[in-house]
């Protein structure tokens, strides 16, 4: 099966100018942090909402690092190295497939 | 209905394609290579025993783990739950806590160290040690965490095996990454990383 994140871009996110530097997270922030995971996983599909929160993540600064994080902790957590099955594990599931 | 020999062909295949993938999730749920283990074999016996009830076979890796993941949940759970995180496991998936209210009081200092030129933290930071902030997450976003961000399962996918819906997932999701930044930056705060001198290496 097709590996999901094989095709995404190096990044999404896209600086413009950081007019928006808020002292405290505000309710834009919020709501951009509401849509921020399902974008970064390609999960986001309304336009509106993306374009929206492209414009957010475009102009503040705080939101963007934070996205900037994110993405990055996306990237490292694909990579990751994952146990693999022991060979114990494989030649008893071999059994049992044979056993079929 | 394909020939018990296809059959046998197509099940052998997509359980060897994702033999380490099922592992990999039994070890992180049962934090245990003898129970890891025991939980596939048993969780493929029983694939195996209900493979006729699989509607759809691009569906069969969804299948699976569902599998895994629901074995585990009957017979393997209460045992992989160390007494000193009972609490901390048992705290309820969809509580009404806020995730803002988790952003909101986020250390100040979080975002200017992340921000920092050098991006020296994700420099020293070493994928088994993102691997421990993740075991250390409560047990449903844990799993929801390693299914999307790890083993690539869209939000759809990962409904289907803990059976929940995909606006649960999404949920979830957002907790529990605002809870991995607060365990990563728990960890940068430990390990000294949040030091600027011991951050750029010196």
């Amino acid at each position: 099966m097709p590996m999901r994140q094989a095709s995404r871009p190096q990044t999404k996110l896209q600086v413009h100018d950081m007019t928006h530097e808020p002292e405290e997270i505000d309710d834009s922030c919020l709501e951009a942090f509401d849509y921020l995971y399902a974008y970064l996983n390609d999960e986001l599909k309304d336009k509106a909402a993306i374009a929206k929160l492209e414009h957010h993540l475009g102009h503040c600064k705080s939101c963007f690092s934070r996205a900037q994080m994110e993405e990055e902790l996306n990237k490292r957590m694909r990579q990751s190295d994952q146990e693999k099955a022991p060979s114990t594990l494989k030649s008893r599931l071999q059994d049992l497939m044979d056993e079929l | 209905m394909p020939l018990d020999s296809d059959l046998k062909r197509f099940f052998s295949e997509n359980v060897e394609a994702n033999m380490d993938s099922i592992y990999s999730l039994a070890l992180r749920l049962t934090r245990n290579r003898a129970d890891a283990e025991d939980l596939v074999a048993e969780s493929v016996t029983k694939a195996w025993a209900s493979i006729k009830k699989l509607d759809n076979p691009d569906r069969f890796r969804p299948w699976l783990f569902r599998i895994v993941h629901n074995t585990f949940i009957s017979d393997y759970r209460k045992k992989s739950i160390r007494p000193a995180e009972t609490a901390y496991d048992e705290a309820p998936c969809e509580g009404t806590e806020d995730v803002s209210a988790i952003l909101v009081h986020q250390p100040n200092d979080f975002l200017n160290w992340w921000a920092n030129p050098e991006k020296a933290f994700f420099n020293n930071l070493l994928g088994e040690e993102i691997n421990a902030a993740i075991d250390r997450l409560p047990e449903c976003f844990r799993v929801t965490v390693i299914l999307i961000n790890i083993e690539g399962l869209s939000y759809d996918e990962a409904a289907e095996v803990l059976d929940v819906s995909p606006g649960t997932i999404r949920s979830r999701m957002n907790r529990g990454r605002t809870l991995l930044q607060k365990e990563l930056w728990h960890y940068a705060n430990e390990a000294g990383l949040t030091t600027p001198d011991k951050a750029a290496g010196a």
